[in-house]
């Protein structure tokens, strides 16, 4: 009798490695940052380093007490200190001549406040490792407070709703962008709707990572904080990137490509009313935060029309 | 292109002395950042790089704080490291500086000695050093050109030897030895190799490699911790012998020893004594030798080592004595007197209640002169004849 073997999804075809972390994790249901891990070490395979910080990943990546949640090698350091700790062991495996894959993983509190200068100076220096930022947009293992790369108009405990004050009033900081502008090896941002996308970013920068710097952005939107249910963040990831706030690109060497065009974008607010943290938004604040979505999806798309980076052969 | 370098007696600064002890001990990366008035010794190890003298991977960072976290994951790593700062920069370093400490991870750097009050104290004093004195790390502080040179070999041995794997930190005074030239007698590179060849022998200490499952920075917590603790303060106390060792075995290699954790200098009749560190106590031993031919029976103790605390051999030297003058080139906060004079007073018991005297001179480059060192002397001597004495004493401002 033969037996119709069910087609696997064509992303299996990217996995190196099993699953390097335990089941169970006791992180909050729904976080997309755990599937990124967990995604990552399957592609990266097990012969990595990862760098990490006090944040949410520390509880996947910490374990708990003695016990670890996983296989890996890990050198876990301060906020301030992610992308020099990098530096120091990827320079001294240099120095012996032993090709290794260091990969750096924050949040964007690391990665656009506290940890930004050591970021850019190892940016500027072209250092041979990948950093992801996982980006969901504040301090969610403090308690939701706002960072440098919060929206305009979202609410968090920094940042509430009140007679005085309405919500972040800054429109954040384009790290990516930024990142890309440093004329790293590779820059590309992601998300956990697009696995495919992620994957053969995973891949590319570890190829990149032999001639610089490879930075990749992963737009991870938090549940518990931004307040959508838990059965919802890959719909949340999704509509990002179909309303175009999230828009997926990459980039080498200052030369920007656009990995998927969206032809008839959704509207922002498809998004916007899918997360507790924007409903108090008026139409003039709303308007706002589609201005700047819309600045700079054209931001990235002059980029690539300007600097365009030819498409793989 | 690799070069060998063969060792030679030079006119150098105190921090090329720092620059060639680092060039000769082979590190594999080294993390550079400038600060007055440690700027030269980033300077010179670019230039050994630039010549095939250094071939380590040199990391051109973009902070202080950035050096000391390269170091602490590129000795973890495997690796040998070298980083030098001063001041702000320590200051800067600081989360970095315990987190190094907290992972044991054996890094030497060299820390030039300044003042930190507000940006323009460019001047020296051992503020910066005292600031970080339980962070952790083992200090240790030089008194000339040669001795830095010296510490920074020692320095190695010290803290990468398997009962140890603290980090240490060999200060010397900014502008008063960093800018200064003195003959120096630089060893030929094979000499270091053979004097740091017992490190190789030793077990291997754990490192981080791919695919490995060594988690770094996961300390456990509650007993866990505790015991962490414990054992960083133990090897910490075996580092004390541990460094009168090496200085021993230094002096068999090269020819030229200190005494290590302490240098006693006329101090077996003396009645009377004083304590300084780094470079004032050059002065101090001109003005006891001319005492000494008065007819006053008084030595000094030169402090080599600040952390860990040379308890047991300063309670030794001092049994016996009938008064002690401490110059501090710093002041402790809070308790308005000098630091080491303060440690110092933490060994009464053992010493004995006899005056201890605290001068606190030489802040922000004023001269710790002879007239000065006369003064305490006077003022030391006079206690140990049963005279009142002050306790504490701004010695500038009692001109």
């Amino acid at each position: 009798m033969i037996v119709k073997k069910k087609k696997l999804p064509k992303v299996f075809d990217y996995f190196q490695d099993e699953d390097a972390f335990a089941g169970g994790i006791s992180i909050c249901s729904g976080c997309p940052m755990e599937l990124l891990l967990r995604f990552m070490s399957k592609v990266l395979g097990k012969d990595i380093i990862i760098v990490g910080t006090p944040s949410c990943s520390a509880i996947v990546l910490y374990g708990q007490n003695i016990g670890s949640w996983h296989k890996l090698a890990y050198y876990g350091c301060l906020m301030t200190g992610v992308a020099s700790s990098a530096t120091g062991i990827s320079r001294y495996y240099r120095k012996i001549g032993k090709d290794v894959t260091v990969v750096c993983f924050t949040g964007d509190g690391c990665a656009a406040d506290v940890g930004f200068q050591p970021l850019s100076g190892a940016a500027e220096r072209n250092e041979n490792f990948i950093y992801i930022c996982y980006d969901n947009e504040g301090y969610m293992n403090t308690g939701v407070q706002r960072s440098s790369t919060t929206p305009f108009g979202a609410k968090t405990s920094t940042t509430p709703i009140g007679v005085a004050r309405r919500g972040n009033e800054t429109t954040g900081k384009n790290l990516p962008f930024i990142m890309a502008m440093h004329k790293v090896s590779y820059a590309a941002t992601a998300t956990l709707s697009h696995l495919e996308d992620l994957a053969k970013k995973l891949i590319k920068a570890k190829e990149k990572k032999n001639e610089g710097f490879a930075y990749i952005h992963v737009f991870s939107p938090c549940p518990t904080g931004w307040g959508f249910p838990m059965d919802l963040s890959i719909e949340v990831c999704r509509m990002a990137v179909r309303t175009n706030y999230f828009p997926l690109w990459e980039a080498e060497r200052g030369k920007f490509r656009l990995t998927r065009k969206i032809k008839k974008p959704r509207p922002l607010k498809d998004l916007v009313r899918m997360i507790r943290k924007f409903s108090h938004l008026t139409d003039e604040e709303m308007g706002m935060l589609e201005k700047e979505v819309h600045e700079r999806y054209k931001l990235i798309e002059g980029m690539t029309r300007m600097m365009p980076l030819e498409e793989n052969p | 292109m690799k070069r060998k370098y063969k060792g030679e007696v030079r006119t150098i600064t105190g921090n090329a002395a720092a620059a060639y002890g680092a060039m000769l001990c082979r590190p594999d990366v080294v993390a550079l950042y400038p600060i007055t008035p440690q700027t030269e010794v980033v300077e010179q190890l670019s230039r050994f790089s630039a010549d095939g003298l250094l071939d380590a991977e040199m990391v051109e960072v973009e902070g202080e704080n950035t050096a000391m976290n390269i170091a602490a994951a590129a000795t973890i790593s495997g690796g040998r490291v070298f980083t030098a700062s001063s001041s702000w920069g320590l200051a800067f370093m600081y989360d970095a500086l315990l987190q190094t400490a907290g992972f044991r991870a054996p890094v030497v750097m060299v820390n030039v000695n300044r003042e930190m009050p507000g940006i323009l104290a460019v001047s020296t004093g051992q503020q910066d050093m005292i600031g970080t004195r339980d962070a952790g790390w083992i200090q240790i502080i030089a008194e000339d050109c040669q001795e830095i040179l010296d510490l920074v070999i020692m320095a190695y041995r010290l803290a990468e030897d398997f009962d140890i794997q603290v980090p240490v930190m060999v200060n010397y005074d900014g502008f008063y030895l960093s800018y200064l030239s003195e003959g120096v007698n630089i060893p030929a590179r094979e000499e270091v190799d053979v004097f740091l060849a017992p490190l190789k022998e030793q077990p291997e200490r754990p490192k981080l490699v791919p695919g490995g499952p060594l988690g770094c920075g996961t300390h456990g917590i509650e007993k866990g911790f505790v015991e962490l603790r414990y054992k960083h303060c133990a090897a910490m106390e075996r580092a004390k012998k541990k460094f009168d060792e090496i200085d021993r075995l230094f002096g068999e290699s090269f020819g030229r020893s200190y005494g290590g954790q302490i240098e006693e200098y006329r101090m077996e009749d003396a009645e009377i004594a004083l304590v300084a560190s780094g470079s004032a106590a050059g002065t101090v031993k001109t003005v006891i030798d001319s005492k000494r031919k008065q007819g006053l029976k008084i030595g000094l103790v030169k402090l080599r080592m600040f952390r860990p605390f040379p308890s047991e051999r300063l309670s030794r030297v001092f049994r016996g004595k009938k008064a002690i003058g401490v110059i501090d080139r710093s002041v402790c906060f809070g308790w308005n007197c000098g630091p080491i004079y303060m440690e110092l007073r933490a060994l009464s018991p053992e010493i004995g209640l006899i005056p201890i005297m605290s001068f606190i001179d030489g802040l922000a480059n004023m001269d710790i002169s002879i007239v000065h060192i006369e003064r305490m002397i006077d003022s030391v001597y006079a206690a140990s004849q049963g005279k009142p004495y002050q306790r504490v004493t701004w010695v500038v401002l009692e001109e």
